[in-house]
């Protein structure tokens, strides 16, 4: 408030005020990229660049539909468990052959038994946690510990090889819009990005442009009030699980087209905390109400810009943990001033 | 009822509230009785209490006195001044004018609630302050624990020193059990435990024994004269003139933050305290010609029953504003919860318009075009970190169909609801907690005129609110009743009963004691009604 009080010197000292105030996660991002590319010039490399997108896009893609849930009041710590068990059917629908060697299952109906297998995931934990009034905190730790441990007793903790052909591993691997001009060749956008980029845009509008979108806020906003203007509050709920189990399906179908393979200690592990801390870095209130998607997309590149400066500079794996920690704190106290 | 019975002279149970008493009784000046307690030392004064919120004076120059071993009744509407004062004495607020004197000595004016405990002045409030995952024992000594000599909690010590507290009490509670165990009497037998602790020597008690049963009410009540006995004061706050009655020495009776009177009981009946405690000269400001002519019946309600509610039956009719008055705890509000499908009722009916309805759920309601703007606005009327256009629209975009919010039609009509209401507000887009208290009251309000509710609730809907915008809340309320709207306003202020409702249903204790029309309503009349005076 006390800032629109201020008088205005020039619309561009104007702009910079509002996009200061409202969007200062922009201006993170921005001081992050240049501090990355002065400490490691090849950072800034197209090549890079644009595989920092390719590796980012599965994690980012949960932080979207965990936008959702947060939004709403909740949280989902079974992503990574649920993309392990939903990956883990993709491929071994997937490396069935004929006798011929030609896959036994049609490539989409693999995918789409993925996405319904994480989705029913969600539509578990919101049931529970609107019906059994529980935390959604013990209700998605409880439902991943038991997820995960599913998916190693099925697969006895191995990793289990999928049929590697090019239709399969092309999604997570391809690029598209590749092109040449004179000797310079932009190798194309990674289709990982295209489709977290795809989905962003299209739960921005759900968010922004639908009623479900305004239910979702409201819900996490005084879950009270939602009720007496009548929303279906549980309704809501299980929706942004069942969209976060969504997300996780389709996250898992590029995690195990890029890998060809699923493995049942390690596929999808931390992946909910990597997306959760998108989530927060991006702005979006842990109390619920308040949130952005496009918090969310800066966000998950900021960590796979972490994650790739962490190789870049040769530092040792193991303090990965400890930058990443110290860009939460930094991002949510710049943030702070919004509230 | 009764804990002392023979003590007071019995009154004749004439039902007839009438003002030629009230204005007799508010000249008789007060007569000392041979009563020891009225007569004894004064343990507490309080003199020229004044105490302002937000600019609002709720206490003006109030003095209260009470002396030691004395049993002194607090009446006074909702909204009188009571719980301030009493908080003012607890510690909890500081007075802006005026002294506190305990004890012969004057208290510093910013002294807080545990010096004040120290001292020996303890509060039994309505809700009970206390620990349920702890035991009796380590409720009664919270922070005062005895210790062993190793500084660790002696507990054998303390629930021995818990049981002797227990025992002056003649309360057989194990001070070894969890406080979420014990019943609600009980739990008060605990915080009275813990006041006696702490040498108590003047007890306020902000109506005990509204959760009580008659025999538990009557265990209290020797208790209390005990305590008295022992040379305990008590200030007994209750809207029960009866209990008043029975058990107090005298009563003081505030009204709007101004000390009306202090009486000995014997010398006041409970209907002349209810007249006291409304006093004012009635206006005839009333609402006689502003609405439409009411006619047919909307809503009819008929048995609604549950824990609280007893047979409640009324009938609301098109265009008419019909005025629910009562104490708090009256079960007004419960009773619209019910009608809106938020509480389910054990039994009775709703209809509207002649077709019965069965309302499970909020959305039942309003697919009847019910609509209820809550009394607590922050906690069920408004998601406060959205914006008006929002909260304006939840109710009418879940009435119509469609996946996306229209964003051109619901710009056009949340800004004319914006004009029509005068919102003020830098622009839609603004997060309703942003806004002022009547501001805010005009949004939960559009949410209902924007989904065209026939029949609209609205509890407490000025609470909050400054007096500009209340008038503007009373004209929007006429317009709605003279386009066809039945509306229904449960409200503690009986001065905006009356200047709005042409007819008001008075409930106490879960039951509709009374119907007045607009001609023969006297905030008198409402008082009696209201509290067990019959």
């Amino acid at each position: 408030m006390r800032a629109m009080e201020q008088r205005s010197e020039s619309p561009v000292i104007d702009l910079a005020r509002r996009v200061w105030r409202d969007y200062s996660i922009l201006v993170v991002f921005v001081v992050i990229i240049i501090i990355c590319a002065v400490a490691a010039p090849r950072f800034i490399l197209l090549d890079n660049l644009l595989n920092i997108l390719r590796n980012t896009s599965t994690v980012g893609a949960i932080a979207l539909g965990m936008t959702l849930v947060i939004i709403a009041g909740g949280i989902d710590l079974s992503s990574g468990p649920v993309l392990a068990v939903s990956g883990a059917v993709l491929i071994l629908l997937q490396r069935m052959v004929n006798a011929d060697g030609s896959p036994a299952v049609p490539l989409a109906v693999a995918i789409l038994a993925c996405l319904a297998v994480a989705t029913s995931f969600g539509f578990v934990n919101g049931f529970i946690v609107t019906k059994a009034k529980l935390p959604p905190f013990i209700v998605t730790l409880a439902v991943g510990i038991i997820a995960r441990s599913l998916v190693m007793y099925f697969m006895r903790g191995a990793t289990v090889m999928g049929n590697n052909i090019p239709q399969f591993t092309g999604i997570g691997n391809g690029s598209v819009l590749s092109f040449q001009l004179g000797s310079a060749t932009f190798p194309g956008i990674p289709i990982p990005f295209i489709v977290a980029i795809a989905m962003a845009v299209v739960f921005h509008i759900l968010l922004t442009r639908t009623k479900f979108g305004t239910y979702v806020f409201a819900v996490g906003g005084n879950e009270n009030a939602a009720r007496y203007s009548g929303i279906k509050v549980d309704r809501i709920r299980i929706a942004t699980y069942m969209l976060v189990g969504l997300c996780t399906g389709i996250a898992a179908t590029i995690e195990m087209s890029r890998m060809a393979a699923v493995a049942a200690t390690t596929s999808g592990a931390q992946y909910e905390f990597e997306a959760i801390t998108a989530v927060i870095v991006g702005g979006t209130s842990l109390s619920g109400g308040k949130g952005r998607i496009v918090g969310s997309i800066v966000g998950f590149i900021i960590l796979g810009i972490v994650n790739n400066m962490m190789i870049m500079l040769n530092i040792s794996p193991y303090l990965s943990g400890a930058v990443k920690g110290a860009v939460i704190l930094f991002a949510v106290l710049m943030q702070r001033r919004e509230r | 009822m009764s804990a002392r019975p023979g003590r007071k002279p019995a009154r004749t149970p004439e039902r007839k509230p009438a003002a030629k008493t009230v204005r007799k009784t508010a000249v008789r000046p007060v007569r000392r009785t041979a009563s020891t307690q009225a007569g004894a030392p004064p343990v507490l004064q309080m003199r020229g209490i004044s105490k302002s919120f937000f600019g609002v004076e709720v206490l003006h120059g109030v003095d209260f006195t009470v002396g030691k071993g004395q049993i002194m009744g607090l009446c006074g509407e909702n909204g009188a001044g009571k719980s301030t004062l009493m908080k003012i004495l607890a510690g909890i607020h500081t007075q802006d004018a005026g002294e506190v004197v305990f004890k012969g000595s004057a208290m510093r004016r910013n002294v807080t609630p545990l010096e004040m405990q120290n001292l020996g002045i303890s509060m039994i409030h309505q809700e009970l302050n206390l620990l349920n995952e702890l035991t009796v024992a380590q409720n009664i000594f919270l922070c005062r624990e005895p210790r062993s000599a190793a500084g660790l909690i002696n507990f054998k010590r303390m629930n021995e020193q818990a049981a002797a507290v227990l025992e002056r009490l003649g309360e057989k509670i194990d001070p070894r059990r969890k406080v979420y165990d014990l019943k609600i009497a009980q739990k008060q037998m605990v915080e009275i435990a813990k006041a006696i602790s702490f040498n108590v020597e003047l007890l306020v008690m902000d109506e005990p024994t509204s959760p009580l049963t008659g025999r538990e009410t009557r265990i209290l009540f020797d208790l209390i004269s005990h305590l008295s006995e022992q040379g305990i004061a008590v200030v007994y706050i209750s809207h029960r003139l009866k209990e008043i009655i029975d058990i107090c020495h005298q009563v003081t009776v505030l009204r709007d933050g101004q000390l009306v009177a202090t009486r000995d009981v014997s010398e006041v009946t409970a209907r002349q305290i209810a007249a006291l405690m409304v006093g004012r000269e009635v206006k005839e400001s009333r609402a006689a010609d502003h609405a439409g002519t009411p006619d047919d019946v909307v809503l009819d309600v008929q048995g609604v029953s549950d824990r609280l509610l007893k047979n409640v039956d009324f009938r609301v009719r098109r265009g008419e504003i019909l005025g629910f008055s009562g104490l708090i705890g009256a079960g007004r509000t419960e009773l619209m919860e019910v009608i809106f499908g938020m509480r389910r009722p054990e039994a009775g009916s709703v209809r509207i318009e002649g077709r019965p309805v069965t309302v499970r759920d909020a959305i039942d309601a309003i697919r009847a075009d019910l609509g209820f703007v809550t009394e607590d606005r922050k906690e069920t009327g408004l998601v406060l970190c959205r914006d008006i256009t929002d909260n304006a629209n939840y109710v009418s975009w879940l009435k119509n169909r469609g996946f996306f919010k229209g964003r051109k039609s619901t710009a056009d009509s949340t800004r004319r609801i914006i004009e029509r209401l005068r919102i003020r507000c830098s622009s839609p887009a603004q997060h309703v907690s942003n806004l002022s208290g009547g501001n805010q009251q005009k949004v939960a309000l559009a949410k209902w005129l924007l989904s065209g509710a026939r029949v609209l609730i609205l509890d407490e809907p000025t609470r909050g609110v400054d007096v500009g915008a209340r008038q503007e809340i009373y004209q929007i309320i006429r317009e709605l009743a003279a386009e066809g709207v039945a509306v229904i306003v449960v409200s503690s202020d009986l001065s905006e009963i009356r200047s709005i409702c042409e007819r008001v249903i008075v409930m106490h204790e879960g039951r509709i004691t009374g119907t007045l029309n607009a001609s023969e309503f006297t905030e008198a009349k409402v008082m009696y009604y209201a509290t067990d005076v019959v």
